[in-house]
């Protein structure tokens, strides 16, 4: 398993094949180094634009601001002769160009979908125009900043042409490398995890505005380097880097060179200045070069959404995954039900060490009101350790609300929630994960294109990393407690038969244990369970309560579910609301006998004259 | 410090600017609120409305004819955009969506500049719009006063759709729940068309208006739309009375900031844009609802 | 037995993979009320989307006076005379109390005048200039109902439309349902509060884990606490 998450050293040996041959084969077929340096130039900024918008699904219309940032600064350090060491320019070109992705991703990360590519695009124009005009004393404005010098290595100069070209493509080489371990580290698992569930990844425990951050620097970073390199390998670094059509033709090549694929953007820009240097040359149709890649591109969109690499590595891996794939049942029969196994269960011992004589969790009078709706009002009760316990009531009684307030989703109004007598409201989802509350959503919340295995891992790593860790070179499965805590989730789970296949294949019954093993991964003190066995069949309800039994040996259970068999056979307390109000806390035995709770479900709390 | 003249003239630009910005920005903020997709072919459309308008009165000499026909063409384009290329997009990721209306727009713009070579051209005054007029102590062009009036009584015009007839209720309705909509026997996707064409003619109508006073180039969209971002992020995702009071706000930004240092006009307002962000981020009369 | 003008046969329904009917079947017979009662996730609601269109069944069939409407969109349904009145009521908040009846109407052959929906509920002319988001939980519910009058529906899907409300809006909520089968509309009503259901309603099935296992009188039902406590209370 090891072998995998690392992968194969294929993709490296395949770019250093390409990177190697391509002056000999590529230049006869009409590319110039000029071209050649441009294509790996675009294939730079596209490595870190990839691992944003490919591998986080962060889609940014504003990388030319960073791109402009690392060209510029480079550009006018050796130009005005600040400093005269061009290694030197290029590194401080990264870094502001990163500092710069710093603040506008601050300001970017906290919106999601059309906010962020909005923000992202009015900020390249900020940048745009204010290297036009503010800052045009120090750019040059509108002319750019002719006469930007090569680098020299050993006192030679790395001149245009064939040294040039080695220089990209050993910079290329490091960025793709660079990229590959940050997409295999645990990392790039929450990045891809943000990109497949961003709620179910806060969730669990990762800061998901931290990590989107952390990786909008990191394309910030890449494309200063590139920016920078397009000064050196032209001499001139020109205002267009700046415009907002850089931004759209690096969206257009990485969708047309294969989305999350590192070298889609390489592959695409290849097409676009190949299309666009030789098109010219064509009578009549000579104009038309970049309609005709606006249509490829829409075609790309609407139909063939892989692209040119993706389409490649899909003919690698398409039959590895219908091995994977094979044998899963299309629907849930019961020949799908695999009783839980039984052992001990060696997850990791909690990280919060309980103090046996404070309940494990306390709620005190927590109230939520949205507007004039109470939906829960002063409800106070205690969730013993090592118990397992219900909420139940009837529809609109408020057991959500609570529930998402015992996790500190949403905030209460009023009132507190104490885990191990220690305040968590205000905390938030992933602050309380850490905490070590688990829990497991009435609708699925699954990284659907991610593999059983890749699935708990995400939770696994949360606890043993902590809210946010830049651990970008070691790979994903690398930690042995959490290979330890995937492989016990799965096996309570009873889903090792299924541990390499992407969870979107897999049937309805198997898809709900994995939402349990999530939360359970996660290494929970206290696991709130909200419907366990929603959509089941009975076949897999019978399986599932057994499930939750065996879970309930080794830690804290709360259970929301409708299923009165299940909540009587398993739970040792029982809390019941009804409209917002706690109406009864006992055993089960208690909740029967109450006369109350029995007219709450039947509506006959309130009188209503008979016809 | 600028002078009074000077200031007051720039105000007056900036509310021609504005109301321009307004009625770009109504059209991307009413196909955004109701099908929730981000136009990036909106900057695309109102040049193509430029283009329109190019042609005809190349053709005719006549404005007026220039905003019929070119309004009917636009029409056209939005339903042929919404039906052929749209509406295969409701059910995708709001990534897709921006992805085919922004390839969209580079068919759009290239396609344009295949025709009619990257020259820019240039779109006569009407000749009820000739001359300066005098104010007070300023002097204003004729046509970019009228452009004022005019745009304003589209923008009222639009209110009237929008607050006083069936297809408005429809589109206000749809904005904040098109699934009930639907269940109270509304063809949805039928107003998802109205809705999308009237955006597009509205962004068309107003690259027509301003096609006398700018150079009309295949590119000249794309500022346009950028700059209708920042409008519906002042004003509030999907809101109409949003796009027209951040139509205005900008249109001011730009133009009195110009009055002091033109070389801040832009900075300025996507810096009073992030103060927002930062400050309330639903925008003016944004709430948070949907996107 | 009386002609049935809605027919529920067999259907399974699916949210994306998860299966909450099991071959479900009911029918309601013209000018006739019918409650459909079941616990927490029992699928009640998923029947009522199922028949509204608002989610496609995967098998079975739905006929409304005889012809199929299955596979049909919600809007073409709305049009052959049945409502659906949303568990969340689902009022625009931007709109008027008028302009959500107006809308409602837009698209009704035979649509109710403003007056004659006011008449029903008094207490919305009184509001009528109000925006849907001023509206207390029983204006709203009153709103709800009033958008599928006005339609002039013929059948009308109720979904727990006493939820949340205080016991003077739901008995006033429940002498409207009164008059409007004494009209001769037929309701569907899905409903928690089962005192409140039985008390004006003909017949009763009873949802439990998304398979039908019960149908029959109001009387029969309450005469059988055994059975209630095994599918309703716990």
């Amino acid at each position: 398993m090891a072998a995998r998450v690392r992968g194969t050293l294929w993709p490296e040996l395949a770019v250093v094949a390409v990177l190697l041959v391509a002056p000999f084969v590529l230049l006869p077929l009409g590319f110039s180094y000029d071209l050649l340096q441009r294509i790996l130039d675009w294939g730079l900024i596209g490595l870190g634009f990839d691992l944003l918008f490919g591998a986080t699904g962060l889609l940014s219309f504003g990388q030319a601001a960073f791109y402009g940032t690392g060209g510029f600064v480079a550009a006018y350090l050796l130009v005005g002769h600040v400093i005269a060491n061009v290694w030197l320019a290029l590194v401080l070109g990264t870094i502001a160009a990163g500092l710069v992705g710093l603040v506008v991703g601050w300001l970017a990360v906290r919106r999601i979908g059309i906010y962020f590519t909005m923000i992202t695009l009015a900020f390249g124009e900020m940048a745009y125009f204010l290297e036009n005009s503010p800052l045009s004393h120090y750019t040059g404005g509108e002319n750019g900043l002719p006469g930007v010098p090569v680098p020299s290595l050993g006192g030679m100069p790395i001149s245009a042409g064939l040294p040039m070209y080695w220089l990209l493509a050993v910079l290329f080489f490091a960025g793709f490398v660079l990229a590959r371990r940050i997409l295999h580290s645990p990392f790039g698992a929450v990045l891809r995890a943000i990109k497949g569930n961003t709620t179910r990844t806060g969730m669990t425990g990762h800061s998901v505005p931290a990590y989107k951050l952390a990786v909008f620097v990191i394309a910030a970073l890449y494309a200063g380097l590139a920016g920078g390199l397009l000064g050196v390998l032209q001499s001139y670094m020109p205002p267009d880097a700046f415009a907002l059509d850089t931004s759209g033709q690096l969206v257009v090549q990485t969708v047309i060179g294969g989305v999350g694929t590192l070298v889609g953007p390489l592959v695409g820009a290849t097409l676009w200045l190949w299309l666009r240097d030789n098109l010219q040359q064509v009578p009549h149709v000579g104009a038309l070069w970049k309609l005709i890649l606006g249509l490829i591109f829409v075609l790309l969109v609407v139909v063939l959404k892989r692209g040119i690499a993706g389409e490649i590595r899909w003919a690698f891996t398409r039959r590895r995954l219908a091995a994977a794939e094979a044998g899963v049942p299309e629907e849930t029969g019961d020949a799908a039900v695999m009783p839980p196994t039984a052992p001990a269960l060696p997850l990791s011992a909690p990280l919060v060490v309980a103090r046996t004589d404070a309940p494990a969790l306390r709620a005190i009078g927590v109230s939520k009101f949205y507007g004039g709706l109470h939906a829960v009002e002063n409800v106070s009760f205690e969730v013993r350790t090592g118990s397992i316990h219900a909420v139940i009531g009837p529809n609109g009684a408020g057991k959500s609300t609570l529930f998402k307030m015992l996790k500190d989703e949403i905030a209460p109004t009023a009132g507190e929630v104490l885990l191990f007598g220690r305040r968590i409201t205000g905390l938030g989802p992933t602050r309380t994960a850490q905490l070590g509350i688990g829990k497991s959503n009435q609708l699925n919340q699954l990284f659907l294109d991610l593999t059983v295995t890749e699935n708990l891992r995400i939770a696994a790593l949360a606890r043993a990393r902590g809210t946010f860790r830049a651990d970008l070179w070691r790979a994903a499965d690398s930690l042995p407690a959490v290979e330890r805590q995937v492989a016990a989730a799965m096996e309570t789970v009873g889903l090792i038969h299924r541990a390499d296949v992407p969870v979107h294949v897999l049937p309805y019954g198997e898809k709900r244990r994995l939402e349990i093993g999530i939360a359970l991964a996660t290494g929970p003190n206290v696991l709130l369970l909200d419907e366990p066995l929603a959509g089941m069949s009975p076949a897999e309800r019978v399986a599932t309560r057994a499930l939750v039994r065996e879970i309930g040996r080794t830690r804290t259970l709360l259970i929301v579910e409708h299923d009165m068999d299940a909540i009587f056979e398993l739970a040792e307390r029982i809390t019941v609301l009804y409209e917002g109000r706690l109406l009864a806390d006992g055993t089960p035995d208690e909740i029967q006998g109450n006369q109350a709770v029995q007219d709450a479900y039947l509506g006959g709390l309130h009188e209503h004259e008979p016809a | 410090m600028p002078s009074a003249p000077l200031l007051l003239s720039q105000a007056f630009n900036g509310l021609a600017l504005g109301t321009l910005l307004a009625l770009v920005a109504s059209g991307l903020t009413i196909i955004l609120g109701t099908l929730g997709v981000l136009n990036f072919a909106h900057g695309a459309l109102f040049m193509l409305g430029a283009y329109a308008m190019y042609v005809v009165t190349a053709q005719t000499g006549s404005f007026f004819l220039g905003i019929l026909v070119g309004a009917a063409f636009m029409l056209v384009v939005g339903v042929v955009l919404e039906r052929g290329l749209i509406r295969l997009f409701y059910g995708r990721p709001h990534e897709d969506q921006i992805l085919v209306t922004f390839g969209a727009g580079i068919v759009i713009v290239e396609g344009v500049r295949a025709l009619f070579g990257a020259n820019t051209q240039s779109v006569p005054t009407p000749s009820w719009g000739q001359g300066i007029v005098q104010l007070g102590f300023l002097f204003y062009p004729t046509y970019r006063l009228e452009l004022i009036g005019i745009v304003a009584a589209l923008l009222f015009v639009l209110y009237l759709i929008l607050y006083r007839t069936s297809i408005g209720l429809v589109v206000r309705a749809g904005i904040e729940d098109a699934r009930m909509v639907g269940i109270l026997g509304i063809n949805v996707r039928r107003s998802f068309l109205l809705v999308f064409a009237l955006g597009v003619v509205a962004a068309g109508v107003s690259g027509m208006l301003y096609a006398p006073i700018v150079s009309v180039e295949p590119d000249m969209g794309s500022s346009f739309l950028v700059e209708a971002f920042v409008v519906i992020v002042i004003g509030g995702l999907g809101s109409y009375p949003g796009a027209v009071v951040g139509g205005l706000i900008a249109g001011e930004i730009i133009s009195i900031t110009s009055a002091f240092n033109s070389a801040y006009s832009e900075v300025m307002l996507y810096a009073v844009m992030a103060l927002l962000l930062v400050l309330r981020p639903q925008g003016l009369f944004g709430s948070e609802g949907r996107v | 037995m009386s002609t049935s003008l809605l027919e529920v046969e067999a259907i399974n329904s699916f949210y994306g993979d998860s299966h909450i009917l099991f071959d479900v079947s009911l029918t309601v017979g013209r000018n006739e009320v019918v409650a459909l009662l079941g616990r927490n996730g029992a699928g009640k609601t998923t029947t009522l989307r199922t028949i509204m269109g608002v989610l496609a069944p995967r098998s079975g069939a739905i006929r409304l006076d005889g012809k199929p409407i299955g596979g049909l969109a919600p809007f073409q349904i709305a049009r052959r005379g049945l409502q659906l009145v949303p568990e969340e009521r689902a009022i625009f908040g931007q709109l008027t109390v008028e302009e959500n009846l107006r809308l409602a109407a837009l698209t009704a052959p035979n649509a109710w005048s403003l007056d004659r929906v006011y008449e029903f509920f008094p207490r919305l002319r009184e509001r009528r200039r109000s925006g849907g988001r001023q509206l207390s939980g029983g204006e709203q519910q009153m709103l709800a109902i009033a958008r599928a009058l006005i339609r002039d529906a013929q059948v009308i899907l109720l979904d727990e439309p006493f939820e949340g409300l205080a016991p003077l809006i739901v008995r006033d909520l429940v002498r409207v349902s009164r008059e409007l089968a004494a009209q001769g509309r037929t309701i569907l009503v899905v409903e928690q509060n089962v005192v409140a259901a039985l008390s004006f309603a003909d017949r009763v099935y009873v949802l439990n884990n998304g398979h039908m296992v019960w149908e029959g009188r109001p009387a029969e039902l309450r005469a059988d606490p055994a059975l209630m406590k095994a599918h309703l209370g716990i």
